[in-house]
């Protein structure tokens, strides 16, 4: 029984085996036949700023008639297989939109080798930028877009999303009447959305959703009250630490939106001007939150674009930002001693109150995502070694915290601020289109002349730029814009490689969102909130108290970035 | 019902209007209520959209704020009401003024506006003059008397 039994068995195993090797036999007979029998022309296209361009088709031509072609790919590389007779006269054409066309004829040699089977290689060369029509019309339009939202003429996400459907609808509605009006399809804007960013703000959402409604931001807040015993001069720092920390691992807006109301009721209760703890809450927020790759939507951005993972910002931010933070405290406790020194003794039925609120309303939900943020600040900080992105980790951390907690999945879905992903995505397609024609290689080009090969000038004008411009124009469309060009000057400054430029960014675009009050969405909510509570925060207010904040905080941390790379 | 709405922002220049209506509250002995209204106008400017979450601080705040102002009148000697509500301040002032039929409702100057600002004073006047339409309240200035 056991014999007959084997026997189908051993027939099925033959079987496979001899597919197995039939298949392998036909391919491998396939494959060596068509490196021989079909010649293939390989080249490589890059633009002015060295960067490789994908989209360029390729075509070989023989007498204006097409005879293969082919279309480059990311890394600027293509391949023109020809499966036909070379005929004596081939003439290869690059075309892409947004550039030069270029022709070049094959020699007689390249022409012999093509014949005999031989691979022809072309030898590197740069595709000039065609400035036409489409690049007027996607400057204006990204220039428009930051107006608005620097100006606070409409919403945001609502500015984000004007611009894009202007270019889409130039692209596909004026481009029948002139070819030049095109700037890209949809399908090459999608291209432009950074995914990883997306899902990474998404899962930090959905996670922090669950921790807003815990009651910690309160509870900690109380502590500190308690702890200082009134004394303000030991309040102050300690709530900058706590916004600070906070900020780090969630987003800036979510911890000035919690901290804020709570923060005017200390103040109130004691006496004092609100604006002397949240003036240096928000920048404290905005300092320390630049020490990891959560801590602010710049970072996040940063971070995906350059490679930069959860411990890279770690190490070679903190103690900068740690120096930068020193400096905000002396300042801000300068700035404000007066208005902290009138401090009085809350009365009892306030304290009260204020207790009642600084409660943990949701113990087994905060312990909870105690040990969920636990686990994901270790998949953070360990998984780049196993090449897991920081977006995956947060929606896994999130959907675990769902599974576990099983609270209302459509109030869950409802608390992720889905127009700030509609406002990510729609800056992705304008800051794309601007990139697509030749924009940002523009800058890129005029930067990298000044600069010429000085690691400390291109250090110098990348933080200080992104400090100014990031208090003058928000610094998320800001940092969207500039990081084509930083990526630029990082292949071409010598010493820039290990990433330094990108730190400069980080910091300056960041810290100088502390120098007004459009600079960062965090400053705008806690002004919103203490306008609501009747103490103004004036465009002007915020700047005379922030601009020296700048000066300092970014000085320091720029000093951490010389000792560390320089 | 009937009494006296006082609409509290918090903050310096809410103080002249809330020492106002307590005065207003001694000399007639009607119970004054002290209105706090939550607005998320100022969100407009942002890509902010949770709301719910944003309602529910400044509601907090907001109790807060008329916490102090309510401790302000005790210590006067003047017993109030808190109420809190949200939406437009003008609307909800009126709603208010409406549904207890106010005797009076104060309202206050901009500090340092008063004279200085004709239209500021002009549109306030305009806004008391709609209250006495539609509500029938008398309305009464922080920096001066009845319209």
């Amino acid at each position: 029984m056991f014999r007959n039994s084997k026997k189908p068995l051993l027939l099925i195993v033959f079987a496979i085996l001899a597919s197995l090797l039939f298949s392998f036999s036909t391919h491998h007979e396939y494959a060596h036949g068509q490196s021989v029998t079909n010649p293939i022309l390989f080249g490589e296209i890059i633009d002015a700023q060295n960067t490789p361009v994908a989209g360029v088709e390729v075509l070989a031509e023989t007498q204006g008639e097409k005879i293969s072609s082919a279309i480059s790919q990311p890394d600027g590389r293509y391949a023109v297989e020809f499966t036909e007779d070379i005929p004596d006269e081939v003439t290869i054409i690059y075309e892409r939109a947004h550039f030069q066309n270029i022709t070049i004829s094959l020699d007689p040699d390249q022409i012999n080798d093509l014949e005999n089977g031989i691979t022809v290689v072309i030898p590197k060369f740069t595709l000039e930028r065609k400035i036409g029509p489409a690049f007027w019309i996607a400057t204006v339009v990204f220039i428009v877009v930051l107006v608005l939202i620097a100006g606070g003429i409409t919403h945001n996400t609502l500015a984000a999303l004007v611009g894009a459907s202007t270019l889409f609808a130039i692209s596909y509605l004026g481009h029948p009447l002139n070819e030049n009006l095109y700037i890209f399809d949809f399908a090459g804007s999608i291209q432009y959305i950074d995914w990883n960013v997306i899902f990474l703000i998404m899962g930090m959402m959905m996670y922090i959703a669950i921790v807003e409604h815990t009651g910690i931001f309160q509870w900690m807040a109380f502590i500190a009250y308690k702890t200082s015993r009134g004394k303000m001069l030991i309040l102050l720092p300690i709530l900058m630490l706590i916004t600070g920390i906070a900020s780090a691992f969630l987003d800036n807006v979510t911890t000035m939106l919690l901290m804020t109301p709570i923060t005017v009721q200390i103040a109130l209760s004691v006496g004092i001007n609100p604006l002397a703890l949240l003036m240096p809450e928000v920048m404290a927020s905005n300092v320390i939150g630049v020490s990891t790759l959560v801590g602010t939507p710049t970072n996040i951005l940063i971070g995906s674009y350059a490679n930069i993972s959860f411990n890279g910002f770690l190490q070679n931010q903190t103690p900068g930002v740690l120096m930068a933070f020193s400096g905000l405290v002396i300042y801000s406790i300068f700035i404000y001693k007066k208005d902290l020194n009138e401090a009085h003794e809350a009365s009892e039925t306030l304290i009260n109150k204020l207790e009642e609120r600084g409660k943990i309303t949701q113990p087994d939900h905060l312990k909870k995502a105690g040990w969920i943020g636990a686990g994901m600040l270790i998949l953070f900080i360990f998984g780049e070694r196993i090449h897991l992105l920081p977006s995956v980790t947060a929606i896994i951390g999130a959907t675990a915290l769902l599974l576990w907690i099983r609270p209302n999945i459509e109030e869950m879905i409802e608390a992720v601020d889905w127009t700030t992903l509609v406002f990510f995505m729609s800056l992705f397609i304008v800051v794309g289109a601007v990139q697509e024609v030749g924009l940002i290689s523009v800058i890129a080009d005029w930067i990298g002349k000044l600069v010429g090969d000085s690691l400390l000038l291109a250090m110098l004008a990348i933080t200080w730029l992104s400090a100014i411009l990031s208090m003058v124009i928000a610094n998320i469309p800001f940092t969207a814009a500039i990081l084509p060009v930083v990526g630029f000057l990082s292949a071409n400054v010598p010493g820039a490689e290990g990433k330094v430029l990108f730190f400069c960014l980080s910091i300056g675009a960041a810290l100088g969102g502390n120098g007004s009050l459009i600079g960062a969405s965090a400053n705008m909510v806690t002004a919103g909130i203490a306008d609501a509570a009747g103490y103004k925060i004036s465009y002007t207010y915020f700047l005379k108290k922030g601009l020296p904040a700048v000066l300092i905080t970014v000085g320091l941390a720029f000093i951490w970035l010389l000792i560390r790379f320089y | 019902m009937s009494g006296i709405i006082c609409a509290v922002r918090g903050g310096p220049a809410s103080q002249p209007t809330i020492e106002k209506a307590i005065d207003l509250a001694k000399e007639t002995n009607l119970l004054l209520r002290f209105l706090y209204v939550v607005n998320l106008d100022f969100l407009s400017h942002t890509q902010i959209s949770r709301t719910s979450m944003i309602l529910d601080e400044l509601n907090q705040m907001g109790e807060f704020i008329l916490l102090t102002t309510q401790e302000k009148a005790k210590r006067q000697g003047v017993n109030t009401e808190a109420v809190i509500r949200h939406g437009n301040v003008r609307e909800e002032i009126i709603e208010l003024a409406k549904e207890i039929e106010a005797d009076y409702v104060v309202l206050g100057l901009p500090v340092g506006e008063k004279e200085k600002n004709v239209f500021i004073m002009e549109r306030i006047k305009e806004f008391g003059n709609l209250i006495e339409e539609e509500s029938g309240a008398k309305i009464v200035l922080s920096g001066g008397d009845e319209l």
